[in-house]
């Protein structure tokens, strides 16, 4: 009855951002990014592929309650690159490699359609 | 930063995908390349954020069947339907109608009446579409059965009758189930449990009393004493998609890419935002200040000064972006790096 609307998950309320930046200033190069109307399938990706930067020295996420969706993104650098450019950077190589998955599917499955069709061709003879 | 230049040297030239099989409605493949998170990622935005579409509203004009007006209507909303280029279809709540439109639904009516002494049985096929829609497949009830009557809807006596009218939307499973392009995605990787993430329960022997994947032969198995690789992680991952039929398997693989791309574009676009003013302050600059689109959506990665300009200089951050970033190589050919990318859909 007083249930949330599942929508609530993924639509974006009014004014609201999907990420904005906080600065930890208890901490050099640090930021916590606060994300809004997503889970785990964005915050976890992130956070293992700014890891991968070897100029990030901590990427970390929390879900602060189960009951909103949102969550929040800490990272840290050595100082070299700011943690928002780390995270767009970040951002930017995973569409890339998207990208790149998104053509190689594409090739693989039209040769898979053309030997499947050719073997349905043979089999019907 | 010494030792940058070998890891890139090492790092992969992208995902990497073996379609293992196919079929009208699934599809197996292998992934590799990509990391755990990568992996995963994907598989959850296939189960729960790929738009199809699905009745969501119905209006009921008579039921006089023994299934109250909701469980019909639950019935209705379960049925797959057809959301071929489900693109053209806006969502409701984003059009300017009042409630709902050919531009963003499809009206599917059902008149059923038994007149007979036998018990009469509703199905899909008795929905009737309204030509009025956004293409020729939106919204076609699935039905793949060989005497073509797809699923069940209700039975009725001599004398029952439906009739009622029904609105389907476009939505994502996150929402509600039935919006799912997918009956099942299957994940597995490391079938030899060598990285011991799963712990096996068993009475004597693990290896005895559990059954091995079919993935089992793939992969090496591990050598008798073999320590333990503190370092490994997984490499392989082997999905198997399986549709409702809704969506060709190779569309929902396809529309998952998207959907998370457009995620992290929209990120991308928020935090990319204020660069303009940055730009000053921090000295790192971009060439230009751009539109949020311009940088969520295009040409960043097409035009490359997006990433090569600020961090590229001196201090060797190259991430894995360097495969694209280098150059437009691979990217320029792709309707990507030229023009609108995903926006428009390809
Ligand atoms: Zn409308």
């Amino acid at each position: 009855m007083n249930a949330p609307d599942r929508f609530e998950l993924f639509l974006l309320g009014d004014g609201e951002k999907k990420c904005s930046e906080a600065p930890d200033t208890r901490t050099a190069n640090s930021s916590v990014f606060t994300f809004n109307k997503e889970d785990h399938t964005l915050a976890n990706i992130l956070r293992a592929h700014l890891l991968k930067n070897s100029h990030v020295i901590f990427a970390g996420y929390k879900i602060p309650h189960p009951l909103f969706a949102t969550f929040e993104l800490r990272v840290q650098t050595d100082g070299s690159l700011t943690p928002k450019e780390a995270l767009v950077n970040t951002c930017r190589t995973l569409v890339g490699d998207l990208e790149i998955l998104s053509r190689e599917f594409t090739k693989e499955f039209e040769l898979r359609k053309m030997v499947m069709g050719d073997a349905a061709a043979t089999e019907n003879k | 930063m010494d030792f940058d230049p070998m890891v890139m040297d090492a790092e992969p030239q992208g995902p990497s995908v073996k379609i293992t099989d196919a079929t009208p409605h699934s599809v197996d493949f292998t992934l590799q390349s990509v990391d755990l998170s990568f992996a995963n990622s994907l598989r959850r935005t296939i189960l729960a954020e790929v738009p199809t579409m699905a009745i969501d509203l119905v209006e009921i004009e008579a039921n006089t069947s023994v299934l109250a007006d909701e469980f019909i209507t639950h019935r209705l909303g379960l049925i797959p339907l057809n959301s071929k280029n489900v693109d053209d279809v806006v969502y409701s709540r984003d059009c300017d109608c009042e409630q709902y439109c050919e531009l963003c639904s499809v009206t599917l009516t059902l008149h059923a009446r038994c007149t007979g002494d036998e018990i009469m049985r509703v199905y899909a096929r008795d929905l009737v579409v309204d030509p009025l829609r956004q293409n020729q497949w939106v919204g076609n009830p699935v039905i793949t059965d060989p005497e073509g009557l797809g699923t069940v809807i209700c039975k009725l006596r001599k004398g029952q009758e439906l009739r009622m009218k029904c609105i389907a939307k476009k939505g994502i499973a996150k929402e509600h189930a039935k919006w799912a392009p997918t009956s099942a995605v299957g994940f597995e990787y490391d079938p030899q449990n060598k990285l011991r993430h799963t712990d096996l329960w068993y009475e004597e022997s693990a290896e005895k009393e559990w059954p091995k994947s079919k993935y089992a032969d793939w992969e090496e198995p591990p050598q008798e004493g073999e320590p333990f690789d503190y370092d490994a992680v997984p490499e392989t991952f082997y999905f198997e998609v399986e549709s409702v039929g809704n969506l060709e398997p190779d569309a929902i693989i396809q529309q998952g890419i998207k959907v998370l791309q457009q995620k992290l574009a929209a990120v991308i676009r928020d935090l990319a935002d204020g660069e303009g003013q940055t730009n000053g302050i921090n000295g790192h600059g971009y060439d230009a200040p751009r539109s949020p689109e311009d940088v969520g959506m295009d040409g960043a990665w097409g035009q490359d000064q997006g990433y090569t300009t600020p961090f590229g200089n001196g201090n060797g951050t190259q991430e894995p972006q360097q495969p694209w970033g280098g150059s437009a190589t691979p990217y320029g050919a792709t309707p990507y790096g030229q023009q609108n990318g995903w926006a428009n859909g390809r």
